[in-house]
């Protein structure tokens, strides 16, 4: 057999044998990864809208899920924007829940994020950064507040804490926020997706 | 074709031929992934499947493989591996998968486990390339232990999570920044030659 053939059959068969394994491999755990991130959606959802047991995806564009969160009634009763930006470092991407009207936060969760470690990465640090986005008036524009205080308190009901040593994140994260809610509201008024409508389950 | 013992080619990657103290290879994942104790290991194991599976096919089929293509006959088989501990992990270990973002995937061209298939697989039994592979995992997860614990305690005060450091301790930051990842692997490094150089001295 001449080498040429030599060096084709050899590399054809690994790469067939390769893509066979992995062709195996991707279909056996196809279905446990899109389970992952499934799991960590609806975790991130009940979390951020208290009382919510199960969600519905109401909408969806680049950056932006819109989610419904149901009581145990199959009654909407808040919802969970999922969207995403550009941080200091990288990508952004959080779950936020509101209420009904879109008027008032929830609470807040980074779904992920490669800030700078002990200083932007505190965006999902619950007592440094996320305590301070619960309850505000989202109504309108939210703002950034600074210097950074102590206590939720503090700030004035349409004001958001700073991370001191990481502005750039922390305003980061208040775009992202700011345009999710604009968009939600815009989506709302053209009649993208139905809300409070009565849950047939 | 070597003459060292069976023992003697497991060990010789723990320090003789560490591939992070003594070869300087693999280092991108070295100084990227070890900010955190759980994340160099998992590096580590991952790594670890890649290349113990990788010696394994490439001796078994090294007789087959013409000269002119082994190095892409290399990468084949060891992307295919990287790939399925890659699936794997975000199947199994999904947080950890995400922590260790692009790193996984870039175990493809990590130098260690082309270099070994290179120095070592290609040349020897399957036997011997396993044991091979087995030393040289062992010592890559031993560098990026000790690279990741002394960044996270110092960096954090914690250890694989667990507090380890008292309320005065300070962390310094920068330990799990970047710099901190020079800065600890450039200590090392000093401290591998300096007991390399006395124990030469020795002799």
């Amino acid at each position: 057999m001449s080498l040429y053939s030599r060096m084709v059959i050899v590399l054809t068969s690994v790469g067939l044998i390769s893509g066979s394994f992995l062709a195996t491999v991707g279909t056996l755990t196809k279905e446990q990864i899109a389970l992952n991130i499934q799991r960590e959606i609806e975790e991130a959802i009940v979390h951020v809208i208290p009382g919510a047991v199960r969600s519905e995806k109401l909408y969806e564009e680049k950056d932006l899920t819109i989610y419904g969160g149901k009581d145990g009634d199959g009654a909407l009763i808040g919802f969970g924007i999922l969207a995403a930006g550009v941080g200091f470092q990288d990508r952004i991407a959080l779950m936020l829940g509101t209420n009904i009207s879109l008027t008032r936060t929830k609470k807040m969760r980074i779904i992920e994020q490669k800030e700078t470690p002990g200083l932007g990465a505190n965006i999902d640090d619950e007592e440094t950064f996320l305590i301070f986005w619960e309850n505000k008036d989202c109504s309108e524009h939210l703002s950034l507040r600074k210097p950074a205080v102590k206590t939720p308190e503090e700030l004035s009901p349409m004001e958001i804490n700073t991370i001191t040593g990481a502005t750039i994140s922390s305003e980061s994260v208040l775009k992202i926020v700011n345009s999710a809610l604009e968009r939600a509201r815009q989506l709302i008024k053209e009649g993208a997706f139905q809300i409070g409508e009565p849950d047939d389950n | 074709m070597t003459t060292k013992s069976i023992v003697q080619e497991f060990t010789k990657g723990l320090w003789d031929e560490n591939p992070v103290f003594r070869q300087l290879l693999g280092l991108c994942p070295t100084l990227a992934v070890t900010g955190w104790v759980i994340n160099g290991l998992a590096m580590g194991l991952a790594t670890t499947f890649v290349l113990i599976f990788s010696s394994l096919v490439i001796s078994s089929i090294k007789k087959l493989i013409p000269s002119q293509v082994r190095i892409a006959t290399f990468i084949v088989v060891i992307a295919t591996f990287v790939t399925i501990a890659d699936l794997f992990l975000k199947a199994y270990f999904y947080q950890i998968s995400k922590a260790l973002g692009p790193y996984v995937p870039l175990i493809v061209v990590n130098c260690i486990i082309l270099g070994r298939q290179e120095a070592f697989s290609s040349k020897n039994s399957v036997g011997r390339s396993f044991i091979d592979a087995l030393g040289m995992s062992s010592g890559f997860i031993l560098a990026l232990l000790v690279l990741s614990s002394i960044r996270e305690i110092l960096g954090a005060g914690t250890f694989l999570g667990y507090k380890v450091m008292g309320p005065w301790f300070k962390p310094w930051i920068i330990m799990i920044l970047p710099p901190g990842a020079f800065l600890a692997l450039g200590i090392l490094l000093g401290i591998a030659l300096h007991i390399e150089s006395k124990t030469k001295s020795r002799k």
